[in-house]
């Protein structure tokens, strides 16, 4: 059985990110310093192109920033080679995309059971684990369906499944419930806190929506690349 | 670890696919029936070659370029192990079987009790032993050169002809070594042989043999023309056959052959092994031809390939962006699309393989002359086809090395954009 991941502590240490597009440069993040302790609830919110995704890219070990460093339990990750940050984001992250990004040729099952496939869990746990992924987001019966089978709604709780599937330490949703229907939009939401509390990981969610926010326990708020407010609740 | 499963690609990808594995499937096909046709061609040669009577084989160059030869066959058999040493002297003539119009044929001039010994296993059989040509020994009419003795004047046809012409034992013929019948020499038929199975051609099928003297003095090869009192005794070639063990012993032929050389530097002097070499490097050299002029169109199907996987991860950075993202390990990915590359190949190494032994047997069944004759004989060398599938797949794995290549360097967030 894979075991799960300790949730880890993540400092973002004077973190800046340039993108160098065509016409003139642009400061994604500036001057970005923030630490997130093991299980903490972080909402991420502020308005559109202030940073937020590429704050979680930076979280998800998925881009590297133009100057400062992350450092996962203390330990820079900035000189590992991308072997070392891959298998970091499969056994220690889970993402939780705002398009779902499940895999099309793909059904359900194998889209949860893939990141235990790269991990090298063996069938038997595999299946095993897939099978309490499905019923713990309600999708047991659709386990065979592709997603273009399944609703919005459902794939975004494959989506979920998916991203427990190794037991990540930290998960990071980026506008998990925008592309959803309010029903839709509660069930996610319910699961995601249901997930994060049971699992203690981290759990930070970019978020638009008020009523998304309200559900983590610190409150970041990005302007222009910047950091403007980070509140924790009592 | 097993590699990802790429399934379900889109109708135009799988059109693509398909395309591709057809590129490889021919471009394949093509060494397979050349290296094939082409080996077993050569194969053959030499089979026929090692299954002839003689062993080593003594030429000049030129037209009838070996003088003395009733003397050089003496000769040779004073040598230690010799069986036989057969001259040959070959003569396009015309002949008149009753009427004025003459028939081509190939006049073969032989010694008959050393002719028969030079034959090979197949041939032996198509020869009547002895050969009745009268005098075995072709020495009463040559009569150490003078040509004066008796002529036998016996000759024996070849079945074809035989069966075209309709003439039989017993009858009488004329040869002449001109388009007149006035020139000619009468000769009896006393005998027919078979001629045996020719590759591509059918060469020698109208033929006479008789013996060496009386076709040298016929065609004016007995002596000079310059000076007529000066003695010829012409042939082309002196086929030596040896004894007993000898025969398949190349210590044994090299100095058999090397006595001979010696006694006639001036002349080529060629064993069967050496024959047998020359068919085989000229057997490699074709070969080495073959690929290369396929691999113009292997180089072709493989570029095909590596466009097609290149351009599948150009429509699937999406997904392959979401693997990275994921943290499926690169190598993964890389494995997923090599393997992806190498079936591919695979499929077209089989069909082309299958593809190019349906030519060969659709060739061998209707095809029509030396095409037939060849695709028949075509075999299969499993060493060499091995070979090319081992190279077509190495190919592959480099070209499907530039697709995983470009998957590894995609930028995922630019992908997951």
């Amino acid at each position: 059985m894979n075991s799960p991941s300790p949730a880890p502590t993540i400092e973002i240490v004077r973190v800046w990110k340039r993108y160098l597009p065509s016409t003139t440069p642009v400061d994604a993040l500036r001057d970005i310093s923030l630490t997130l302790e093991p299980g903490e609830r972080v909402s991420v919110a502020g308005p559109s192109g202030c940073g937020k995704t590429t704050l979680m890219n930076m979280l998800g070990l998925l881009d590297t920033p133009t100057a400062g460093e992350v450092r996962w339990n203390g330990r820079p990750v900035g000189g590992r080679s991308e072997r070392e940050r891959a298998r970091l984001r499969l056994t220690g992250i889970g993402f939780i995309f705002q398009r779902f990004y499940l895999l099309p040729t793909m059904t359900a099952r194998e889209n949860i059971e893939l990141p235990m496939r790269a991990a090298g869990v063996d069938r038997a746990e595999r299946a095993r684990r897939a099978d309490e992924l499905l019923e713990e987001v309600g999708l047991a019966p659709r386990a065979g369906s592709f997603p273009h089978q399944l609703s919005g709604g459902e794939e975004q709780r494959v989506a979920i499944a998916r991203a427990l599937a190794n037991r990540p330490g930290l998960l990071l949703a980026d506008e998990p419930t925008g592309e959803l229907d309010s029903a839709a939009t509660e069930t996610v939401l319910a699961l995601i806190d249901s997930v994060g509390s049971a699992s203690g990981a981290t759990v930070v969610t970019v978020t638009h929506n008020p009523d998304v926010a309200a559900r983590s326990h610190r409150h970041i708020t990005m302007r222009d690349g910047r950091v403007v407010d980070d509140r924790r609740e009592e | 670890m097993r590699p990802i499963a790429w399934r379900s690609p889109t109708r135009h990808s799988r059109l693509q696919i398909v395309l591709a594995a057809i590129a490889i499937a021919v471009a394949v096909a093509l060494p397979v029936i050349l290296v094939s046709v082409g080996g077993g061609v050569s194969a053959h040669e030499i089979a026929q070659l090692q299954q002839t009577g003689y062993v080593i084989s003594v030429s000049s160059a030129g037209m009838h370029g070996i003088s003395l030869s009733h003397g050089l066959v003496s000769e040779f058999n004073a040598i230690p192990r010799v069986a036989a040493s057969s001259p040959v002297l070959s003569v396009p003539i015309d002949l008149y079987a009753g009427g004025v119009t003459p028939t081509a044929v190939l006049a073969e001039g032989v010694i008959p009790d050393q002719f028969t010994p030079t034959l090979g296993p197949s041939e032996a059989g198509l020869f009547p032993s002895p050969l009745p040509l009268g005098d075995p020994t072709d020495l009463i009419h040559y009569a150490n050169g003078t040509y004066t003795g008796p002529t036998t004047l016996d000759a024996l046809i070849s079945t074809p002809f035989e069966a075209a012409s309709g003439i039989r034992v017993g009858q009488s013929i004329v040869l002449s070594p001109s388009a007149n019948r006035s020139l000619g020499t009468a000769f009896r038929v006393t005998g027919v042989f078979g001629v045996p199975p020719s590759l591509l051609g059918p060469t020698g099928a109208f033929a006479v043999i008789v013996p060496l003297s009386d076709l040298q003095v016929l065609t004016g090869w007995a002596r000079t023309s310059a000076t007529p009192s000066s003695l010829l005794d012409a042939s082309d070639t002196i086929q030596v056959a040896l004894s007993g063990a000898a025969e398949n012993d190349p210590s044994q032929i090299n100095a058999v052959a090397a006595q001979i050389q010696s006694l006639v530097p001036y002349y080529g002097v060629t064993t069967q092994l050496q024959q047998a070499q020359q068919l085989e490097n000229a057997d490699a050299i074709l070969t080495g031809f073959y690929l290369a002029l396929s691999s113009v169109g292997l180089a072709v199907g493989l570029i095909f390939l590596a466009i097609v996987l290149v351009r599948r991860v150009e429509s699937e950075r999406r997904s392959i962006g979401i693997r990275r993202a994921l943290g499926l390990p690169p190598r993964w990915i890389a494995v997923g699309i090599l393997a992806r590359g190498e079936a591919l190949a695979a499929a077209g190494i089989v069909g082309g393989t299958v593809l190019g032994v349906i030519v060969i047997s659709i060739l061998a069944a209707y095809g029509t002359g030396a095409v037939k004759q060849a695709a028949s004989l075509a075999t299969y060398d499993p060493i060499l086809l091995g070979s090319i599938a081992a190279g077509v797949l190495a190919l592959a794995c480099l070209a499907s090395g530039l697709a995983a290549r470009s998957a590894m360097r995609l930028d995922v967030v630019e992908a997951l954009r």
